[in-house]
């Protein structure tokens, strides 16, 4: 099939389009407006399903993928800057997963936000950020790569907040793009390295992934320093910085359950299907920088610590839609575990499993707040100890989210058991190979049992026992199936079945394909972009605009798909044996957790109560999130940095402005007031005025001398010659 | 085509003289006649962009104008503008346009407030035209006399204050570049063979081996001017620490002029940068590159903590110009094709953005009155605007965020180019610089969220949203925000072969 950009953009412009028609017609034709945006996000998703099918079922080759760029701008000989479109195996499954998961979306919405009032502003908002995320997982460079994700990053900010009208969506939304927005300058940074060392190696600066491969695989990040770290580690950490922010991994993970203060359609697309896990995909973008950079380790540990942390803060929420949010930085630290153990397509693959269950089940959490509506207050109800027993209320919600909680607790058959147990596994045998990685295991183990835990004690609060607040029971509706509330429930719930993602299905691939064998589909087409791999890209030569840069799928041998990793045939088994028990440990601590979770809330044989009491420390901590927003907020913010800038501040206006410039006013005005003053009195006075005075003076004397009197004369002769003669007598 | 630049400046400035003949009573006449005058030096300015050969380095030869003025001193009346110049001069012409609508709002002096507001556009299209250095000052200080009586008179309550502030801030910097002008005078006699104002003829690092004596020491020449022309320009751009006018100014200055003063204005002085300093003195160029670029650094995070303490959103807006103007100094002082392109395109989107929001708070004080964010009494001055004037703000949205630099608004390319240019010379300012970043977005955010977010605080309640005036002057600076995010090159294309030209030449200076 011939691919050109004509027939490529069109997958992020209809979302745009949709915004840009939206935003003048929401207005009057709210109903209209709503339906438009569902339907070109269901375009997106047939072209992006039409890209798919080719690459999976034409293709079958990690090798294949599709690049084409175009000058955005140029300035000159040394300055050119291209932009296009980048499209492999994994950026293929990323778009089927956005567009389809994000069309599912869409169509809850019209079922959740129907009712308010600015029902057309919301759809458009999702319709804006539907573009930015296919326009990253589209992006053939870093530079949209990360303009997108800044659009993203708005309408994340617009939907937070949606709600204005409150004070808390207006604090949580400004919360959540400062904290990216710290992870995302760094992010800028690693670009303006990349584009740097481009320059050097290929004499043109370029954003390209491919540039970026083919300047790794040339050893262009070698021996280079900046500011006394290796260049490739510098690199690695900005862009990983950028993940952090995005996917809200520790220390940045304080963002993301405040952003639960938006609709739940927005909170199951951004802040569990898409936008988060675009930080992963960041991650996996720029691997070999990480890889280069021997940044690895670190990252496992961050995913580990990430994993662990917000799993234990899952434990004590009652907020349904905390639990849930918890839950998703957990399983971001998963996928960042993965990364960090170097099982890329595990974690790959943890990010579309996680994406299907976790919006699943978020619209299920919509779809239950929806129905419970307390006509104290006039609100929906969001806390868990309110609810019980609501299955009998909603039947299919029940169903899906109980579906849905096995996948992400990892129960066999189920997506989340595919990708997770490959994450665990891989942590299992790096952290017997290499006792550094030996904490990341531990605690990845510890936060499987702990997610299946307290997802079933969501389930058990919400759906199971009596009960807790009669009044909101009854007044709830018994749901009915309808198709835009339900439906997509469905759908979602089906595809968190293990057989899609592993191949089972069919023996290995989603079809039979002759040449390759016991590979499960996803392994073979999503390949680590390693030492191996990059040299592929050793001889890259960007092509000139207008051209299509189309890989051809090579023959490929079995070598190059060698399901060892290149180990031996000792090790290779040695590895299959500890995947083997790290499979049946995961599958332990998923039932154990569910048990546990049964003892507690169904059984009630343990007493939640008395562990809170018991170990009331811990049981505070966690409430209070391990004091992270305390020490940002209280702290660094309002103790440091506001100080310092008031204090700015007051040097700026009180002691520069004040003193030293209308000081230096001051000064002129001292010198000019004493100038006058010496003009005044020494010059004009004294001076001026004095020789008239003294002219006038002699003026009266001399006049009165000359007076013409003849009498006055002759007494003044008498009187000197008197006078002479008087002299003359004493002489 | 011959003229063009001569009709685009004394347009203006005939209108100025014109208005003064309609009785003082005709406010509507007087209005619409301003409305006219802009529209007609707008759409020659649009004449001037189509024209304008991209291909060309340097002066575009259908723009010269050259004829003597003062022959006895070889003074001339020389015009001529090149990519870097163009964008000023538009945008110069499409502020002014927008300021005319909206200073529907003047309620005293018409009369005066209008004629003022077009002689000041006429002697900042000269400034941005003139190749004569006497000229260029001459435009130069002009200019600052109709913004003194339009900050004096038609200004806030500590008006006069801040206009004089302005006024003499800005001669004390003009006494300096005089000294400049006339030193380059007569050095040119001995380097170039005849004393000489042409700025074309004075470029090109003539001065570099100059000896000046004073006081019994032999100085370098070119460094000694270089630091004065600097202090002169500076104070217009304002670099820390010649930016305390900038504050008093903007808060006192009429909706307008603070416009004006924001996105032209300030524009002035990066460009005296651009067309002076650098192609005169390349040499000191490059030897004061570090401290300029760092002084670029500390206007970024300075002015942004200083914009974070704000409790007026004028003044916040205020500062929030210096730190954006310290991204142009960076570009500049980078001295790389990326960061020149990325200084000059910063230039311009400043001037819209910053534009925006200028207009915006103009908007709002109509309603208000006041501009606390939080009052000095410790209450909120403003809450829950979003409820009360929805389409305001979407606008103040796009605004803002095209101010703290979001893709696909304009304000992120210029950003992004400047940063590049800088990280290969200056890779720990690039660091740094990104502090900028950060606290850019925190004190806009900030504000807006204290400002519309919420429930309608009492005294918000009976604002109306914007009017359809209003929204006319705005909506094309929000199109061309939006546009010029996405697809940067008609501003980008102009520029490119002048701001190449530049970075080579100065190339060849390099120690």
């Amino acid at each position: 099939m011939d691919y050109t950009i004509a027939n490529i953009a069109p997958i992020v412009l209809l979302p745009f389009l949709a915004f840009v028609i939206g935003s003048f017609t929401a207005k009057k034709f709210p109903k209209f407006t709503g339906i438009m945006v569902c339907v070109a996000i269901f375009g997106s998703f047939l072209l992006s399903a039409r890209i798919f099918a080719d690459f999976v079922f034409n293709q079958y080759s990690a090798d294949y993928y599709i690049h084409k760029t175009f000058t955005w701008f140029d300035l000159g000989p040394t300055f050119k800057l291209n932009l296009g479109i980048y499209i492999d195996q994994m950026s293929a499954m990323l778009l089927l997963m956005v567009s389809g998961v994000g069309f599912l979306i869409h169509l809850f919405a019209t079922y959740y936000m129907g009712e308010d009032k600015r029902y057309a502003r919301y759809m458009i908002y999702m319709s804006l950020f539907t573009a930015g995320m296919l326009g990253v997982a589209l992006s053939d460079n870093l530079l949209s790569f990360f303009m997108f994700w800044e659009v993203m990053g708005f309408c994340s900010y617009s939907l937070i907040g949606f709600y204005y009208e409150r004070e808390a969506p207006g604090d949580a939304s400004m919360k959540a793009f400062m904290t990216t927005r710290i992870g995302d300058v760094f992010f800028l940074f690693g670009l303006l390295i990349v584009w740097n060392v481009t320059t050097q190696v290929n004499g043109q600066g370029s954003f390209t992934f491919v540039d970026l491969y083919n300047v790794i695989a040339n050893g262009g990040f070698d021996g280079q320093m900046l500011l006394g770290i290796p260049l490739a580690t510098f690199a690695g950490l900005c862009f990983f910085m950028g993940t952090i922010g995005k996917s809200a991994q520790f220390p940045l993970q304080i963002w993301l359950p405040d952003a639960m203060q938006g609709p739940t359609p927005t909170s199951a697309l951004i802040h569990a299907a898409t936008m988060v896990a675009a930080g992963v995909y960041l991650s996996l973008r720029v691997y070999p920088v990480l890889e280069a950079g021997h940044l690895l380790v670190f990252v496992s540990y961050i995913g580990a610590i990430t994993a662990f942390g917000a799993a234990t803060m899952a434990l004590v929420q009652t907020d349904i839609k905390a639990v849930l949010a918890y839950s998703t930085i957990s399983q971001l630290g998963f996928m960042v575990l993965g990364v960090g153990v170097g099982n890329y397509n595990a974690a790959f693959m943890h990010l579309i499993t996680h994406a299907v269950f976790k919006a699943c089940l978020f619209l299920s959490s919509g779809s239950v707040i929806h129905s419970l509506h307390d006509h104290h207050t006039g609100g929906h109800v969001q806390e868990m100890p309110r609810m019980g027993g609501l299955r009998k209320k909603m039947p299919y919600t029940a169903f899906v989210m109980v579906i849905c909680s096995l996948a992400i607790s990892g129960v066999p058959f189920f997506s989340g058991f595919v990708s997770k147990d490959r994450i665990l596994g891989e942590a299992l045998i790096m952290g017997l190979k290499n006792p550094v990685y030996s904490l990341p295991m531990v605690l990845g183990f510890v936060a499987a049992l702990l997610t299946a835990f307290y997802m079933f004690r969501m389930i058990f609060l919400t759906f199971y026992g009596a009960p807790r607040d009669q009044e909101l029971f009854d007044h709830c509706h018994t749901e009915k199936f309808s198709f835009n509330r339900n439906l997509p429930l469905l759908i979602l719930s089906l595809f968190t079945l293990g057989l899609w993602y592993s191949g089972s299905l069919t023996g290995q691939g989603l079809v039979k394909f002759p040449g390759v064998e016991n590979k499960e589909w996803f392994q073979t087409l999503i390949e680590k972009p390693d030492a191996h791999h990059l040299a592929k890209f050793k001889n890259y030569k960007s092509q000139a605009w207008g051209k299509v840069d189309v890989k051809p799928a090579i023959d490929f041998s079995k070598s190059h798909y060698d399901p060892t990793h290149g180990l031996s045939a000792e090790e290779a088994h040695h590895a299959h044996t500890l995947h083997l028990y790290g499979a049946v440990g995961s599958i332990f601590i998923a039932f154990l957790g569910i048990f546990l979770a049964y003892l507690m809330y169904i059984r009630k044989s343990l007493n939640p109560g008395w562990w809170a009491t018991t170990f009331s420390g811990w049981y505070q901590t966690l409430k209070n999130k391990y004091y992270f927003d305390h020490f940002y907020i209280d702290v660094l913010i309002k103790k440091v940095l506001f100080k310092f800038q008031d204090f700015i501040a007051w040097v700026d206006m009180g002691i520069w402005d004040r003193i030293f410039i209308d000081g230096w006013a001051n000064v002129n005005n001292f010198f000019s007031y004493w100038a006058r003053k010496f003009d005044d009195v020494v010059v004009d006075t004294i001076g001026v005025d004095g020789t008239g005075a003294g002219v006038r003076f002699f003026n009266l004397v001399l006049r009165t001398l000359q007076s013409g009197k003849i009498q006055f004369y002759f007494v003044v002769i008498f009187l000197v010659m008197a006078s002479y003669l008087l002299t003359l007598r004493v002489a | 085509m011959h003229g063009l630049l001569n009709y685009i400046l004394w347009l203006p400035i005939l209108g100025s003289l014109l208005i003064l003949l309609i009785p003082k009573e005709k406010v509507n006449a007087i209005r619409w006649f301003t409305v006219a005058v802009t529209t007609v030096t707008f759409i020659l300015c649009c004449i001037l962009y189509v024209n304008f050969d991209q291909a060309v380095p340097g002066i575009q030869p259908f723009t010269a104008v050259s004829m003597p003025w003062i022959k006895s001193f070889n003074i001339y009346y020389k015009l001529g503008i090149d990519g870097i110049s163009l964008p000023m001069v538009w945008i110069n012409g499409l502020l002014f346009l927008i300021c005319s609508f909206s200073s529907f709002d003047i309620k005293k002096m018409h009369k005066g407030y209008f004629s003022l507001l077009l002689m000041l556009q006429g002697s900042i299209f000269g400034v941005f035209m003139s190749l004569d250095f006497f000229l260029f000052y001459v435009f130069w200080e002009v200019m600052l006399l109709p913004m003194f009586f339009l900050i004096g008179i038609w200004g806030g309550d500590n008006r006069e204050y801040a206009a004089i502030k302005f006024f003499l801030y800005t001669f004390f910097g003009s006494v300096l570049m005089l000294l400049a002008i006339i030193a380059l005078y007569f050095a040119a006699e001995g380097r170039l063979g005849a004393e000489t104002f042409d700025m074309v003829k004075l470029m090109g690092g003539h001065f570099a081996d100059l000896k000046l004596s004073l006081f019994g020491m032999d100085l370098p020449f070119d460094k000694v001017f270089f630091a004065m022309l600097f202090v002169g320009f500076a104070i217009k751009v304002p670099i820390f620490p010649f930016h305390t006018w900038l504050p008093h100014a903007h808060v006192q200055a009429p909706t307008a002029v603070s416009v004006i003063l924001a996105g032209v204005l300030l524009k002035m002085g990066t460009y005296g940068f651009l067309r002076i300093s650098y192609p005169i003195f390349p040499q000191a160029g490059h030897y004061f590159g570090d401290f300029i670029a760092w002084l670029g650094l500390v206007n970024i995070i300075y002015g942004a903590l200083c914009a974070m303490a704000q409790t007026d959103v004028k003044k916040l807006i205020a500062y929030s110009s210096v730190s954006h103007m310290g991204f142009v100094m960076l570009g500049i002082a980078a001295m790389t094709t990326e960061g020149m392109n990325g200084a000059v395109l910063q230039m311009f989107n400043h001037g819209l953005s910053t534009a925006m929001m200028f207009l915006l708070i103009g908007i709002l004080y109509e309603r208000s009155h006041h501009r606390w964010i939080v009052t000095p009494e410790g209450k909120k001055g403003f809450g829950g605007l979003y409820a009360q004037m929805p389409k305001y703000s979407i606008i103040f949205i796009i605004g803002l965020f095209a101010s703290l630099g979001l893709p696909g608004l304009s304000g992120f390319i210029s950003e992004a180019l400047v940063f590049i240019g800088v990280f290969k010379p200056y890779p720990t300012i690039a660091l740094l610089g990104l502090i900028g970043l950060v606290l850019g977005a925190a004190y806009l955010l900030w504000m807006f969220k204290r400002m519309f977010f919420g429930e309608i605080i009492d005294s918000c309640k009976e604002y109306a949203d914007v009017n359809k005036r209003e929204m006319f002057y705005m909506a094309p600076l929000c199109f061309l925000v939006i546009f010029l995010g996405i697809y940067p090159l008609p501003i980008l294309d102009v520029m490119k072969t002048s701001v190449g030209k530049l970075v080579i030449d100065l190339a060849k200076f390099a120690p």
